[in-house]
């Protein structure tokens, strides 16, 4: 039985510079208790076609063509509800779980008055005791235990339980459908396996429909009954999950699931070229970057137990440090960087330690090291054109012989990580799109011709279509301008493609190191294994597990907690990790 | 939450202590550094009254011993302290022999009235405008008359006051033209008093709170901004809350909170604030005290008047510091 109906429904937003159809003629029927995937990427309209059957289109968006009808009311079609019979609609009958785990519940109310007030707003004012057993039930149904949970403040939450209790607030009205945003996007992988099996759980416990939006195809394949991609607002194609996995039609489709970087999969890389551009070598050995027993705490607590390695520049590497958030791989970069001292031991440069330079030292330093951060939309200034961004250290560091040299450095730059100058400089930030401005942060880096670049999740807020495309001229740096890289990552599949070496982070320790085949490929720690067997494959034969499965894992994981194993594989020649 | 640890109000204490006697040092210097003579000033406002002084130079001597100017600059200093402390602001040399204290002591319950009753509703009624200015279920008409108010932001509070004065007073004669209260009445708890307090305070605060709201309302329209386009408030419309508990309980309720430390600091800014319109009312409140010192170069009193701001800022400061966790859970009393 149909519970959902989209009917030619087209979405235009009138802007100042005319109207953008953001989503066209798109029409799908949704039945009861099925899961429906919608894939696509930021801008594609996957959001904005879920939400206009709340009636929350963002201002000043409106629907411009068609109908939405909702077969449980006896006026169905929800676009000629009155605003407060829409509102009665609103989590009774469509419930929605959105994107921003860390942020979507108000920060100075309980968690149990968040699901009460959502009670009382539809059932009307009833006694606490009442409305307590009411919350109870809906957060047990996600495993949380609400006596303890009930009275917290978010901030007192992990992502993973902030989640949980949306979770649990989209349900506790027993919803014909659920609409999910992007519900994992900010999780790490265990977490997120662990958040959608609970939602799939309680879904089907219920019997609600489920729209579940994304742009992960492996999470897709994994969680939902049937995909709809959506490119530019329109549907390209629909179907069940196997044929849209196994056969896609659309070339978009296909494309899709083929910029995904998968462990042990095809590599998206360039062959090595024969002859690799040289790294920094010194005659006497010393290495290029090294830590000697360092580590770092934060008042009492410690995010990052003594840890010592070197990394030999001579031929070019990139190590990958993954883990959770969390786990101090973060701790490490800024340490690398010396934004942060070490609490002890030292962080060494070409020798010297960093934290202990005179000024020039520290100037050069700041030249030869270089960073790439994670969120492309925070890095620039807002009220520069992005070549002040490119120019400035160019120009700071002295690298610069006048204007038209400056220029032709920054637009061979832009080439070097597949920018068209020409689209690119003399614009503002705010006129690139994420991925063009993460690549010329990439183009910044590289104008100074560093010695090592420290990548902290360089990608994972950028299209996953863009995010291989990305790595690629970073793995460029290394190939073809003899850069040392540091690549901080959660993901594993990325990590496997790009690195010749991984640490595997956990609670500050290294619990896994070695090459990523042998890592990622064939993992023996327990929370490599875990890390590796949440993992959404986009395979359909694959099972993603039961959550008991998940908790299982986690449970093996506790059972480790606090005793320190090691577990180092092969080495590679140029780069030794010891642990103190 | 809960209990203050003794550590947290023990830092905030000293913090407190430390923060008013840097002040008070401070204040003590810079009337110094205008190089001006009070006693010559003294001597001035004599001459100008008798038409000529015998024997200047002995009275000069005189005054600056009676002063306490004769003493080195330390002891100055450290007297200067020790009695700021205590609340001893001395004499004021323009009134001699009057103590500060007892000018600070008549002048502050004025100041306090007007100023804080007049803050606090500026404080509601800009915020609230603010959060309309933003919400989308605000009446089009407001949105269009709040942002129009705005233009009495760009006023300045002696030429409200004087508008107000002239349309209220002197035309209509709704409102009486100066004064605190009025002579048919003695300052004492009776309901009469109290009624012609009020009534004579009415426009005065009126000019203040037109002027001022705008403060309120523009930061609150900001914050609010930032808080609508957070996650919380998208859920909370997605549960089908209704719109005016979203307002208060989602919006609101987060986007006054950066509000409530402009609220304490206002509250030390208030005493000298609105120094004008405590003049063109010839309100005798802290404002008109100031004024009136700084123009007869009365050390004593300035110094006593913004000690009294000071310390009225440091202690609201302190006690939002210890309130604060109240009102945001995600804050701690940390070290």
């Amino acid at each position: 039985m149909t519970i959902l109906d989209f009917k030619n429904v087209s979405i235009d937003f009138p802007t100042s510079t005319g109207i953008v159809h953001a989503v066209t003629d798109v029409s799908l029927s949704i039945g009861e208790g099925r899961r429906i995937g919608f894939i696509g990427e930021s801008g594609s309209g996957k959001t904005t076609t879920a939400l206009s059957a709340m009636r929350m289109l963002a201002s000043p968006g409106f629907v411009s063509g068609g109908e939405i009808h909702l077969h449980s009311l006896p006026e169905s079609n929800l676009l000629k509800l009155s605003d407060e019979d829409m509102r009665n609609v609103r989590l009774s009958r469509i419930s929605y779980i959105p994107q921003g785990a860390m942020n979507s519940l108000n920060p100075v109310m309980r968690i149990e008055n968040q699901i009460w007030d959502g009670i009382v707003a539809h059932e009307g004012a009833m006694a606490e005791e009442e409305l307590r057993q009411r919350s109870n039930r809906a957060l047990e149904s996600v495993g949380l235990d609400p006596d303890i949970v009930g009275q917290l403040y978010p901030h007192e939450l992990s992502g993973g339980m902030k989640q949980r209790v949306c979770i649990a607030i989209g349900v506790c009205l027993d919803p014909d459908l659920i609409i999910a945003d992007e519900p994992t996007s900010a999780l790490d992988v265990i977490t997120q396996r662990h958040v959608m099996q609970t939602l799939r759980d309680v879904q089907g416990k219920i019997g609600a429909g489920l729209i579940l939006i994304g742009h992960d195809m492996g999470l897709m394949a994994q969680s939902v009954d049937e995909i709809g991609v959506l490119k530019k607002g329109e549907l390209v194609e629909f179907g069940p999950v196997r044929q849209i996995i196994e056969d896609p039609q659309h070339p978009y489709t296909r494309e899709l699931i083929s910029s995904v970087p998968l462990v042990g999969g095809e590599s998206f890389l360039d062959p090595k070229p024969a002859t690799p551009a040289k790294g920094y070598a010194t005659e006497d050995g010393t290495p290029l970057l090294e830590l000697r027993s360092v580590s770092k705490t934060y008042g009492a607590v410690t995010a990052l137990h003594p840890m010592s390695f070197s990394l030999d520049g001579e031929e070019p590497k990139i190590i990958s440090i993954v883990g959770q958030s969390g786990s101090g791989k973060s701790t490490m970069g800024s340490l690398m960087l010396g934004f942060n001292e070490p609490s002890t031991g030292a962080v060494l440069f070409k020798g010297h330690d960093i934290n202990r330079q005179s000024a020039p030292e520290a100037l050069a330093f700041r030249k030869d090291v270089q960073a790439v951060f994670q969120d492309p939309y925070a890095c620039f200034n807002p009220f520069y054109r992005v070549n002040h961004a490119l120019k400035f250290p160019f120009e700071r560091f002295g690298l610069s012989e006048g204007p038209a040299h400056v220029q032709q450095a920054m637009e061979d730059a832009c080439r070097a990580v597949g920018l068209a100058p020409e689209t690119v400089l003399g614009r503002y930030p705010h006129q690139l799109s994420g991925g063009q401005r993460q690549r010329l942060i990439v183009a910044r880096a590289l104008m100074l011709s560093p010695k090592l670049l420290i990548a902290d999740e360089p990608v994972s807020m950028v299209d996953a279509s863009l995010r291989a495309t990305i790595l690629k001229n970073i793995h460029d740096l290394k190939d073809q301008h003899g850069i040392s890289i540091v690549y901080i990552t959660h993901d594993l599949a990325t990590a496997y493609h790009v690195s010749d070496y991984v640490m595997v982070l956990y609670k500050g320790h290294v619990v896994e190191a070695g090459p990523p085949k042998d890592v990622i490929g064939d993992p023996q720690h327990a929370y490599t294994k875990l890390l590796i067997s949440s993992i959404p494959w986009p395979d359909l034969d694959r099972d993603w597990g039961s959550s008991e499965d998940a908790e299982a894992g986690l449970a093996e994981l506790a059972r480790i907690d606090g005793r320190h194993e090691m577990i180092l594989r092969s080495t590679i020649p140029g780069f030794s990790l010891g642990v103190d | 939450m809960g209990r203050i640890p003794a550590g947290y109000l023990a830092n905030r204490i000293t913090t407190l202590v430390l923060t008013v006697v840097i002040a008070a040092t401070l204040i003590w210097i810079i009337p110094r550094l205008s190089g001006l003579d009070p006693a010559s000033a003294a001597l001035g406002r004599m001459a100008s009254g008798g038409g000529s002084v015998e024997n200047a130079d002995q009275i000069l001597a005189q005054l600056r011993e009676s002063f306490g100017l004769d003493q080195p600059l330390s002891m100055q200093y450290l007297l200067y302290v020790w009695n700021t402390l205590t609340f001893d602001f001395g004499l004021s040399t323009a009134s001699f022999p009057t103590p500060v204290a007892a000018m600070i002591g008549n002048a502050l319950p004025w100041t306090i009235g007007l100023m804080l009753i007049s803050l606090v509703i500026t404080f509601l009624i800009g915020n609230l405008l603010g959060a309309l200015m933003v919400w989308e279920h605000t009446p089009r008409i407001w949105k269009v008359a709040i942002p129009a108010a705005m233009v009495f932001t760009s006023v300045p509070p002696i030429l409200s006051g004087l508008l107000l004065m002239y349309i209220f007073s002197t035309q209509l004669r709704w409102f009486p033209l100066s004064g605190p209260y009025g002579l048919n009445v003695e300052p004492s708890w009776t309901f009469d008093f109290a009624a012609s307090v009020l009534y004579h305070g009415f426009l005065p605060a009126l000019s203040i709170v037109v002027v001022t709201f705008g403060f309120w309302a523009l930061g609150m329209r900001g914050l609010m901004i930032g808080v609508q386009g957070e996650d919380y408030t998208t859920l909370a419309k997605a549960k089908g809350l209704r719109p005016r508990y979203i307002l208060y309980r989602y919006m609101i309720r987060n986007a006054i909170l950066p509000q409530i430390t402009a609220f304490a600091l206002k509250i030390g800014m208030l005493v000298a604030g609105q120094v004008l319109v405590e003049r063109i009312f010839a309100y005798p409140g802290m404002g008109k005290l100031l004024y009136d010192a700084i123009l007869t170069q009365d050390y004593p009193v300035i110094q006593g008047v913004s000690f009294v701001i000071i310390l009225m800022t440091a202690v609201s400061v302190f006690l939002v510091d210890l309130v604060y966790p109240l009102v945001d859970p995600r804050i701690r009393h940390g070290a």
